[in-house]
Formats: C-alpha cells, structure tokens, sequence
C-alpha cells in the first residue's frame, strides 16, 4: 500500500504550491487511474512515490517505508517502477537486453540472477525476440514496452505510468494497454496517468485532481457520471459518456454512466425497445 | 550499410574471445608496429591469418581502408619529396629530386599504418560496442582506488553511442523544420548557409538538454547511483582466451627475436 499524508509540495524558486495536503490511500492490487487538467500536479503527485522528489511537508510510504529516509531509497525504487511519456527520453542501454538489464544491474544482482530476470521481462512484454536490436530500430510502441520491461526486470509491486501513450499512435497505444492490462491481471497494481479517458474506463478507480488536490477519488461510473464537474475543471469524459450524457439532456430517458461501446449499445437498444414496446418492426442498432 | 569499423556480428574464433585480450592485442600489436626500427614481417604475417580467422572479407577490409587512401597518399607522396637521399635517375631533370631513401621510408610508413588500421579494425570489427566497452570497463576497475570512476565512465559511453543514431535523426528533423521555414542548406552565399547552420545547433542544444534531464529522472527512477553496480555479462577468461594469449606472446617474441637477435 501506498500512504500519502498531508504531502505539499512548491518547486524552488516559485510561489504556488503545486500539491496541497494530499492524504490519500493507494492498496496494493488496484488499477487507479489518475487524470486532472495540465499543470494540476499529477507528474509530481506521482514523482513522490518512488522519492523521486524530496518531501519537506508531509509524507509518502511505499510498504511502511518512508522516501524522507535515504536507507530506505534503493528498496523504494525497486518497488515502485516508473514509466514516463517519451520512451526516447528513458532508454539508456545500446541494445534492447542491455537497457532491461539496467535496472537490475543498479539493484547489483548477480549477472546470471539479470541475465534471467531480462528474459522474463522481454518475455512478459512480448519482446524476446527484440534482445539484440538497437532501441532506435524499434517503433514508440516498441520502445515503450522496453522501457516496461527495464521497469519489470526490478520486479516491481507498483508499477507508475505517467501518460505512457502520449508519444505513440493508435497501433502503438494499444500494445502498450494490453500490456498494462495483462500486468495488472497478474497481480501488479498499476497508477496510470492519462489524457485519455477510455484507456482507465476500466480502472478501479479514479483519481481527479486539480490545482494540487485530489477533489474526486471513485469508480470510473461515479467519476464519469459528474460530466459538469469534469468539464468544470477542463476534462472530458470518455466519447460514448459524452454521448448518453448528451441524449440525457435532449429528453431521451438513458443511464449515463456507461463507458464503454458494448453497454452503449446495450443500454440505446433498451431504451429503444423502452421507447417503442409495441411497434411491429423493432430495429436494433448494430 | 558498413561504416569505418563498424562490428561485423558473425561467430568466430576471434568473436568470441574475451574483449579484454583482443584490447591488450591491439594496444601491444600498435606498439610493436610503430617502434620503427625494423621491418613487422611476423606482426603483418600473424594480422593477416587472423582476416580469415575473423571471418572477415576483403569488402569489409576495403571499408576499413578506403577512408583512409587521401592520407596515405600524401603521407607516402612527402616522403617520396623530402627525404635526403640517392637520387633515383630517370626524375633528376625536374626541379625535385625522388631518392631511394625516399621510395623505401614511404613504403615503410604505409604499411605501418596499413598493419595499425588492420589491427584496430579486426578489433572493433570481432566486438560489440557493449562488449568492447565493458573490456575498458573491467581494464579500468582497478584504478577505482586512485579516483577512475570505471562504472560511470562505461555507462557515459554506452549512453553516447546509443543517442547517436537518436541526436541524427533530431538532426534531421530539425533540417526539415528550417527548410520549412525557409532556411537554406544547399545552396546560396556561403555566409547565408553558415547562418542557417547554426539554426540547427540552437534548437538541437536545447533539445539535448532537455532530453538530459528527463534522462537524469528515468535513470535516478531506476535506481542509478553513482558508483558500483553489476552487468549481465561478467567477463571472464576461459581456456581460448589464454591460449591467445600465449600465441600473441608467441608472435611478439618471434618479432622481437627476428629484429634483435637475428
């Protein structure tokens, strides 16, 4: 679990602070989504749990252990793995093998003990067959899930992903996703920040902030059904939300908390059949 | 395409010896070559067998050298000018003199250099960068002590060499921008494409940095600390890389004996 108590946080030399008092509770296992306006302090926010950035007020633990105290550091960052937007900003090895080894390597791990661990990790992100080649032969999406697997090969519990598709196409985007999916499903909580609302539909929950604090904290329904809220703060709602939401206000008696393209369709089918129960010839749509 | 060099992945006897040994070799082979006071015949004997054992090929040789032909020549065409010497007879009519001396010093010089560009480049041609540069790594661990940080230095070249191939294609895409936008590189006064040149370095610098530092977090997130840290490979000498050892004993003593002592 990760605990955040109270942790403010203001750059050196400005004014604002960009976290106010945030005190949250991340358990272990979950898939939680994190969203908010540019410049509403989710990248720092989530910079904190791996010590990434000092902690002059409040406190983050990772398992009990505190990021204020050094000791305790290496363990933290062995924890908690980090995945940042440009994959060409992360990727330090020559090749492929050797910028998954980077990690354990820092971890000072027996050569055989990384050798094992690269493979599993290539292994877990689909790339075994990618060990020997140079990182800019590979595509974004490529790239992204090699900078996963460098993150893997530490064996991480937490696995951070700040906008980890912003650089990728659609192709790209979706092999980063399933990728995350499947990790989640083998027992890795992830903390996903994103632009795009679709891609944490299915989260666990949701983390909404603004202007550094945390001001919703629900299941995907719940946080996507409060469309004025979210439009308040500069965010959208996933496209198939946006759209029930509008039918919702034009009259047409539908549920708007539906994220994803299967239960619209379900629910307008519905509604249809609702609508006109006794009409000889019912059409379904798709 | 084969750049100056370059490594060749193939699997050979010479590809899989320890990069440590090939390092030593190169080093003492250039040392044993330049001290100038007799002619290589076993070095040149020995960097020509080891072609073969490369599983090298002329066409790969012939990139390693052809960079190199401007400087040869003029370095054998001065030699052939300026040293003092017995004319050789069918030139003394013109204003410069051509001596024997001459003919053989410039001969001399370029096979020197000819053996050194084959000795470096059967060695960078047989190893990795990762492997070469995990050779110095080890060669340097012991100077730890006396202050050589030998772990950073071999994560700084490793990080080099993987953001060339990255900064050329900034390059590039930074080109394309003020092409746009109306630069010119091709073409026009000289001083107009210096200018437009150094549009490129501005946002190239500035891009760099940036990368940098984003660089510093995703690594600092990774647990990098300045300091010790282990590999995937430990290198580690088996009985191939002693038996080469004991050859390249072999072949400097026989030189040695053969100019000295003979």
């Amino acid at each position: 679990m990760i605990r955040v108590e109270n942790l403010s946080y203001t750059y050196d030399g400005e004014e604002t602070p960009v976290l106010r008092e945030i005190t949250t509770e991340i358990p272990q296992g979950i898939h939680l989504g994190v969203i908010g306006p540019n410049g509403c302090g989710k990248t720092t926010f989530v910079r904190h749990f791996n010590g990434l950035l000092p902690t002059p007020r409040g406190e983050v633990q990772v398992d009990g252990l505190s990021t204020k105290n050094p000791s305790d550091l290496y363990r933290i960052r062995q924890l908690v793995g980090m995945v940042f937007q440009n994959p060409d900003h992360q990727i330090v090895g020559m090749t492929v093998e050797e910028d998954v080894a980077f990690g354990p390597g820092n971890l000072r791990l027996p050569p055989k003990e990384i050798r094992q661990r690269v493979r599993e990790a290539l292994l877990q992100v689909g790339l075994e067959a990618y060990a020997d080649k140079a990182p800019h032969s590979l595509s974004n999406g490529e790239k992204q899930l090699v900078c996963i697997a460098g993150v893997l090969a530490m064996k991480p519990r937490y696995l951070v992903l700040d906008e980890p598709t912003a650089y990728l196409d659609p192709s790209g985007r979706k092999m980063v996703l399933d990728v995350v999916k499947k990790l989640h499903v083998e027992g890795i909580t992830i903390i996903h920040i994103t632009h795009h609302m679709d891609e944490i539909a299915d989260a666990d929950r949701i983390l909404v902030m603004d202007r550094g604090r945390i001001i919703l904290s629900e299941k995907p329904e719940v946080v996507f059904s409060q469309v004025a809220l979210l439009k308040e703060v500069g965010l959208d709602v996933p496209e198939v939300t946006e759209l029930m939401w509008r039918l919702r206000s034009m009259g047409n008696p539908v549920r708007t908390d539906v994220l994803t393209m299967e239960e619209a369709c379900r629910e307008l089918n519905a509604c249809l059949s609702r609508a006109k129960p006794q009409s000889s010839q019912r059409k379904t749509i798709i | 395409m084969v750049h100056l060099g370059q490594y060749i992945p193939r699997t050979s006897i010479i590809h899989g010896l320890d990069p440590r040994v090939k390092l030593a070799a190169a080093v003492v082979l250039s040392i044993v070559i330049l001290k100038g006071d007799g002619t290589p015949c076993w070095v040149t004997a020995f960097l020509i067998v080891l072609v073969p054992a490369s599983r090298l090929n002329l066409g790969h040789l012939r990139t390693a050298f052809r960079p190199m032909l401007f400087f040869l020549g003029l370095l054998f065409f001065l030699h052939l000018m300026f040293t003092p010497g017995t004319p050789i007879p069918p030139f003394p009519p013109w204003r410069v003199t051509i001596t024997y001396e001459g003919l053989t010093t410039g001969a001399f010089v370029i096979w020197q250099f000819l053996l050194l560009i084959l000795s470096a480049s059967i060695l960078t041609m047989t190893t990795s960068p990762g492997e070469l540069i995990s050779g110095i790594e080890r060669v340097l661990r012991p100077l730890k002590a006396v202050g050589v940080p030998s772990h950073d230095l071999a994560t700084m070249i490793s990080m080099a060499m993987r953001f060339v191939p990255t900064l050329l294609d900034e390059l590039d895409r930074i080109r394309e921008a003020q092409t746009a936008r109306g630069a010119c590189f091709k073409n026009g006064p000289i001083f107009r494409r210096m200018k437009s040149t150094a549009s490129l370095l501005m946002p190239l610098i500035l891009s760099t940095v940036r990368r940098a530092d984003a660089l510093a977090i995703a690594m600092e997130s990774r647990g990098y600390s300045r300091g010790a840290r282990t590999y995937m490979r430990e290198l580690r000498m088996g009985r191939k890389d002693y038996l080469a050892v004991l050859v390249m004993v072999c072949v400097i003593g026989m030189e040695v004996v053969g100019r000295y002592a003979l």
